[in-house]
């Protein structure tokens, strides 16, 4: 009421008549990228929305609706059940290797030495490096007969014989996930980094003074202090790393077996190989109210921590 | 007190020194590798210097694409087509990114102005909205996506993903804008509006060129995410007409026909412009990538 209030007070004392109402003017403002955004996100949304609930293979002509068939189909098959325990575990472990690493790299960086700046710039390098030729990268460090991780772990005598990698069973996943998470720990660290900034150092000296190891000056002062920072880092981190795509699909393209299927790449499977996007937007949707219900969690617990 | 100095800095040099070897060393094996010839690389026992330097991988790439030799794959057939549609999709993925960058930026300042500036109902809405739009996930509107450009005629063509490409960028640019614009002072601003200017005007010859950091921030972070993006590449592109470079850089990388040494020296190149950009614009990328999170 105020606002309005203070609206009409300006627009009489200038001239009326050029005045156009400010929820217009924001509308003709941003409507070239709400355009944009309504054609390229609200309708294929709400189209995919529609798909979901019909059958519709290109194989097939006709495209009848199928209520929650689809739906129905999907959470009665072990395949789902599997490529979501699979997504699981490559978000569960990459977060926390996402997290941890970057707390402590964060760490690192934090304290004053010459040539701190220099690796801050150079972490820039695996952030900048595309998605697809990260998996490029690693794909040749891994590879089975000339890649450089066979040979550093045979001189460290780790493997008495290379090893094939990434069409072996446990060791594909650990990869992926080493190699995902290479590349993200540089965006959470500078994250991190910047919420190490905002705890004063006056704290930490006195608690220095007062007798305190680094260890307990790290659980007591800066863990609670970073809390809504780490909770940031961690939504963000959960959400990309459900929708992990792309290395898959150069690294190992689901394999070996089913090992590294994650719910991306079983939605691009079923809609683009199978041609079935029935399914599979009732999968994406599926992944997409997954993303929201995690987001929301993560987001009550930050409100409560600042609450508290 | 000086000894625990002394033990204070070997210890950051040796955390420093393991940070270089695990983040900078696989990018720099890459850099290495694709600067030797083929049959370096396939020797066992590894070969971990150069010797000589090479640089028969690029000029491949090159030559290739020109003039239809292939200089190293003498025995492996096709070489002058994968540099060709190699050097093609290199000026796509260009082309999208500065587009991107250049269009993301002017719509999401406009965007970004009423946001910063003006008091209207649902302001808060209107950016809580444009940023929840990022949590749909990729795949779930790539399936619509691509059924409606196959039957517009609007696959395998560059517009298509610049457009599809500003919808990732755009709710960045503008959380990130509307930010910018709040420090700027509102004086300058209300003393334009006394001298008759209206709100177009404002923006245009006020905001805008006092945001210039702001504003290059957000075109290099539009141009990384741009030139990095590839699902929606992978699915609309079909010719090499419109290939972009992570669609060329997977298909090098997952096509056994290919030596080692071009798909290595692809995917450098590939990430010459992101890196390059990185680190030359790193105060830019690091203060905007810090803006939106601190605020938060």
């Amino acid at each position: 009421m105020g606002a309005f209030g203070q609206n009409a007070l300006s627009t009489m004392t200038k001239n009326p008549s050029s005045e156009i109402p400010q929820g217009r003017l924001a509308l003709i403002f941003s409507a070239p990228a709400l355009l944009i955004l309504a054609v390229t996100v609200l309708v294929p949304l709400a189209y995919a929305i529609y798909l979901s609930f019909h059958r519709y293979n290109l194989k097939r002509a006709k495209r009848p609706f199928a209520g929650f068939r689809n739906y129905e189909k999907i959470l009665t098959d072990d395949k789902f059940w599997d490529s979501l325990a699979t997504s699981f575990i490559f978000a569960v472990s990459a977060v926390a290797v996402i997290t941890v690493v970057a707390f402590f790299l964060a760490l690192l960086l934090n304290q004053d030495f010459a040539g701190r700046g220099i690796l801050r710039a150079l972490l820039l390098i695996p952030w900048a490096i595309p998605d697809v030729v990260n998996a490029l990268l690693w794909k040749w460090l891994l590879h089975p007969a000339f890649g450089v991780m066979n040979a550093l772990f045979q001189m460290g005598g780790i493997i008495d014989q290379y090893v094939a990698w990434l069409t072996t069973m446990p060791s594909a996943m650990i990869w992926v996930i080493i190699a995902y998470s290479w590349k993200n720990i540089p965006l959470a660290t500078l994250l991190i980094l910047a919420g190490l900034q905002t705890i004063p150092k006056t704290l930490l000296e006195a608690a220095e003074l007062e007798g305190a190891n680094a260890w307990k000056r790290t659980q007591y002062i800066t863990l609670p202090l970073l809390r809504p920072t780490l909770t940031v880092v961690l939504i963000f981190e959960t959400i990309f790393a459900l929708k992990v795509f792309d290395i898959i699909y150069v690294l190992t393209s689901g394999g070996p077996g089913k090992s590294t299927t994650v719910l991306g790449w079983s939605i691009y499977i079923n809609t683009f190989k199978k041609l079935d996007f029935g399914t599979g937007s009732a999968l994406a949707m599926i992944l997409g109210l997954l993303t929201l219900f995690i987001a929301i969690v993560f987001y009550a617990f930050l409100d409560r921590g600042e609450k508290q | 007190m000086k000894r625990k100095n002394l033990t204070r800095y070997i210890l950051l040099y040796l955390a420093s020194a393991l940070f270089l070897v695990v983040f900078i060393g696989p990018f720099l094996w890459l850099v290495s590798s694709s600067l030797q010839l083929e049959r370096q690389l396939v020797k066992v026992p590894i070969v971990w210097l150069p010797d000589p330097l090479s640089l028969a991988s690029y000029k491949e790439i090159f030559m290739g694409a020109f003039f239809d030799e292939a200089v190293v794959s003498s025995h492996k057939i096709s070489s002058s087509y994968q540099s060709r549609i190699y050097l093609g999709s290199f000026l796509n993925s260009g082309i999208i990114a500065f587009s991107v960058s250049f269009f993301s930026v002017v719509f999401g300042a406009y965007a970004a102005y009423p946001i910063a500036r003006l008091n209207f109902r649902g302001r808060y809405t209107l950016l809580f909205s444009i940023l929840v739009v990022r949590l749909v996930p990729a795949l779930a509107l790539a399936i619509p996506i691509v059924l409606f450009a196959k039957k517009m005629g609007m696959n395998d063509n560059l517009v298509t993903l610049i457009l599809i490409n500003m919808s990732f960028v755009l709710p960045y640019t503008i959380w990130l804008l509307q930010a910018y614009f709040k420090t700027i002072p509102t004086e300058l601003e209300d003393a334009a509006r006394m001298d008759g200017c209206n709100r177009f005007q404002v923006a245009n010859k006020i905001i805008i060129p006092l945001s210039i950091p702001g504003l290059t921030t957000a075109g290099i972070l539009a141009f990384l995410l741009s030139w990095g993006e590839f699902l929606f590449a992978l699915l609309i592109t079909e010719t090499e007409q419109s290939f972009t470079s992570t669609v060329v850089a997977a298909m090098f990388a997952n096509d056994v026909d290919v030596n080692y040494v071009t798909i290595i020296a692809a995917g450098v190149l590939a990430v010459i412009p992101p890196v390059i950009f990185a680190l030359f614009f790193q105060k830019y990328i690091i203060s905007g990538l810090l803006s939106g999170a601190v605020k938060n």
